[in-house]
């Protein structure tokens, strides 16, 4: 009875972790009613609907770092998505057989194109020269526009699309005096050392070849630092552009004739590790093959979790039915098993912030067989060690006794199955692995634990079967 | 219950198994599979009417209005129960993927001849799989399945035996080929969330054949020296009333799943139907007989 009282508790902690992770309140709320319930767990794309797209990352074999050209990539193809405002979107790394990806999701997008031209385009980068600044859209103002036509220059909004900067690639006017795709040997965070400085500045250096022209460059715009501020200093920064973006806008305080020069603002880690990834990768350092792209609609994918949903709810409720029927106090048991380990389950999802895709409710499916065949198995024997004439008590202890070994290998061999779909699968595949995994570890909890508890508990209630003649023949 | 005498007829069920595998290959030789995009590369696209009428026929003119690419395009009618009223949903699928620019003309160019007819139409997915992805996903797949029943193979062999390792492995490969071999036949597509259904498939099976082996196992010691055919059909006797009554719930849960699963899932659960009845028949009648064989002889 004791053991039973730690049952009992262990039950409860469990289901309840499970509801609080799944009712935990979250500011979205796309379900009403009973999908309420599926509010914590992502959804996949494949459900909800969204874009998504899958590159190969095509490095040259002689890189060094291959890891950081991948990292880079990420970044690049992150401030992209967030400049072009799909900050919802997810990007993901991935590796198989010595090959690396980069997997973008963009929920609830159904226009790829955009997406793709965005992702795809290998992307632009060049010192340019700042003219003039604008807090107003050049767009909505012709006199701006006039400017850029006058100055020969192009608006260009700044990262966080608040401020206008206007850009001219050839500096001063002078002929061919412009760094167009510098190649960036190397650009990293540093700690500012300087008085009266603090965070973190950026340092980077340049190729030889294109060095002399940077030098060129900073002969041209540089600015004594008494001098910052004036109106002649404010035609003379030094703007880093990527993809039509300004990225920074700065004064050149000295010139820099070895290429290695370093970019100051009190920045925090954060910023001068991004402002390094982009001189870095400026343009996208590897090319990307696309691998695969598709969307699916809202639509398409509301369709299928209401019609799922429903399949699944009037499977459950046949099981339930037909396990009452079948197996009297135990089916009662097994169903409440059921129950108990399908919401363990979505605690669990929810909980982890696993996805779950179309596989995986696949996977909750299965879930459901094994916890009943679970069940099954155990009210089986017991119904065996009774007609041999055991007691209620002790039927019910030898059955579970034996039952954990059964379950076991059964349960053990399918988690080896599911851990092999896991590290070998690919992608939905994974998902299905994910909820299989979780949905047998909790079976057998359920019915190792939960099971044993109500079987004792309801043990007055579980009938002797009349002992057969030919049982009492023997 | 009446004991039943599941061993003494394996000849004959083998013969049935050996005939279905037969007939499961030969289909797939000859007739190959209706294989989704991401197995062939290519791509899908589904189209949303709101139609009654409209006819698969009807899908392939505007194609064919659009462009000569379209000719070779494959076009099903995709239902399922509890679509809305007044909602026909078509899948146009293509063994060639697009340029970013042209998947976007593509698109509305289908919409717009759509509404030329009077109906309105929508393209609610558009997906493409590259040849060489699509390829990898194939071996991806091969593989994570070949993996599995390697792995499956050691630990049944580490638990139980060899022979019993063996026995299980059997019954798998049996159960796949044949359902394997309904696809083929049936032409139902064999996409990713089809190929989940093998795996499912898979552990379901081996579940079902390991509660068989374990009561073998536990009656060879119970039993010393009883002959073991007539010990493992007592344990088959022994467990069967369980084996029938999992197998009909789980039973019930995918066919009604198959039954009003959105188009989706459907393929899955058509592969969970098919798997549950294979799977259950093989862990009797053959995983167990043909680990008598081999325990006999050794």
């Amino acid at each position: 009875m004791r053991t039973d009282r730690i049952r009992l508790v262990i039950v409860i902690v469990a289901i309840f972790g499970a509801f609080l992770a799944l009712l935990w309140p979250s500011e979205e709320q796309t379900y009403r009613g009973l999908a309420a319930i599926f509010q914590r767990i992502p959804l996949g794309l494949d459900i909800k609907g969204g874009a998504r797209l899958e590159y190969r990352v095509d490095i040259d074999e002689n890189v060094e770092n291959p890891s950081e050209v991948i990292d880079d990539v990420w970044t690049v193809l992150r401030n992209r998505l967030d400049a072009a405002g799909y900050t919802e979107a997810t990007v993901r790394k991935t590796f198989r057989e010595n090959n690396s990806f980069i997997v973008v999701e963009i929920p609830a997008a159904t226009d790829t194109t955009r997406a793709e031209k965005l992702l795809g385009s290998t992307g632009l980068m060049y010192f340019g020269q700042v003219i003039d600044e604008s807090q107003i859209d050049p767009q909505n103002d012709p006199r701006l526009k006039d400017l850029a036509k006058l100055k020969k220059a192009e608006w260009l909004p700044s990262r966080d699309g608040k401020i206008w900067y206007l850009v001219r690639t050839e500096v001063m006017l002078v002929k061919d005096l412009k760094l167009v795709s510098p190649q960036i040997v190397s650009a990293s965070p540093v700690p500012e050392t300087r008085v009266g400085r603090f965070g973190y500045k950026v340092t980077f250096e340049l190729s030889s070849k294109d060095s002399e022209i940077f030098k060129k460059i900073t002969q041209q715009l540089v600015v004594p630092e008494s001098a910052i501020g004036s109106s002649s200093s404010k035609e003379k920064r030094l703007a880093i552009v990527l993809d039509d973006v300004v990225q920074f806008a700065g004064y050149v305080i000295s010139v820099i004739p070895d290429g290695k020069a370093e970019i100051t603002g009190n920045f925090s880690l954060e910023e001068a590790k991004q402002l390094a990834a982009i001189l870095r990768s400026g343009a996208l350092p590897a090319r990307l093959e696309k691998i695969s792209a598709g969307w699916v609609a809202p639509l398409l994918g509301s369709d299928i979790v209401k019609t799922s949903l429903w399949a699944g709810i009037i499977g459950l409720f046949v099981v339930l039915i037909y396990m009452i029927f079948t197996y009297g106090v135990q089916g009662i048991i097994a169903d409440i098993a059921l129950v108990y380990n399908t919401f363990l389950l979505l605690g669990v999802l929810a909980a982890t912030h696993s996805i779950l895709t179309l596989p995986g409710i696949a996977g909750i499916i299965f879930t459901i067989g094994t916890t009943v065949d679970g069940n099954i198995i155990i009210a089986e024997r017991v119904r065996e060690e009774l007609k041999s004439g055991k007691s209620v008590k002790a039927a019910i202890s030898s059955a579970f006794g034996r039952c954990f070994i059964t379950l076991f290998d059964a349960n053990l061999t399918t988690i080896i199955a599911g851990l092999a779909l896991y590290y070998f699968g690919t992608g939905t595949v994974k998902g299905f692995a994910i909820t299989l995994i979780i949905g047998v570890l909790g079976s057998f909890f359920v019915n190792i634990v939960l099971s044993r508890l109500l079987t004792d508990a309801l043990s007055s209630f579980i009938r002797k079967p009349a002992v057969e003649e030919r049982g009492a023949q023997s | 219950m009446k004991k039943m005498d599941f061993v003494g007829k394996r000849k004959f069920f083998i013969t049935i198994s050996t005939i279905l595998i037969v007939a499961s290959v030969i289909s797939m030789l000859a007739k190959g599979f209706n294989f989704g995009v991401e197995f062939t590369g290519g791509s899908e696209i589904i189209l949303r009417v709101e139609s009654n009428s409209f006819s698969e026929s009807d899908v392939r003119t505007i194609l064919q209005n659009i462009s000569s690419d379209f000719e070779a395009a494959r076009v099903t009618r995709v239902r399922s129960v509890g679509d809305p009223e007044g909602i026909t949903k078509f899948s146009i699928t293509l063994s060639k993927t697009f340029e970013t620019e042209e998947k976007a003309k593509v698109q509305n160019s289908i919409e717009q001849q759509i509404s030329t007819v009077g109906v309105k139409g929508q393209v609610i997915s558009f997906n493409e799989t590259g040849g060489s992805a699509a390829e990898e996903i194939r071996r991806l797949t091969w593989r994570s399945i070949l993996i599995t029943l390697a792995a499956v193979l050691v630990y049944i062999t580490l638990r139980f035996n060899f022979v019993f390792g063996i026995g299980a492995t059997i019954a798998l490969i049996h159960d796949v080929l044949i359902t394997l071999g309904i696809f083929s036949f049936t032409g139902y597509e064999l996409n990713v969330p089809a190929v989940a259904a093998f795996l499912t498939l898979i552990g379901y099976s081996l579940n079902d054949t390991i509660v068989v082996y374990d009561r073998i196992r536990e009656n060879m010691k119970k039993f010393k020296g009883k002959e073991i055919s007539s010990l493992v059909n007592e344990s088959i006797n022994q467990v069967f009333r369980r084996t029938l009554n999992t197998s009909l719930t789980t039973f019930f849960v995918v066919f009604i799943l198959f039954l009003f699963a959105g188009n989706a899932i459907k393929p899955f659960a058509f592969g969970m139907t098919i798997g549950v009845v294979v799977g259950t028949y093989s862990s009797i009648y053959i995983a167990s007989p043909l680990v008598i064989k081999w325990v006999k002889s050794r």
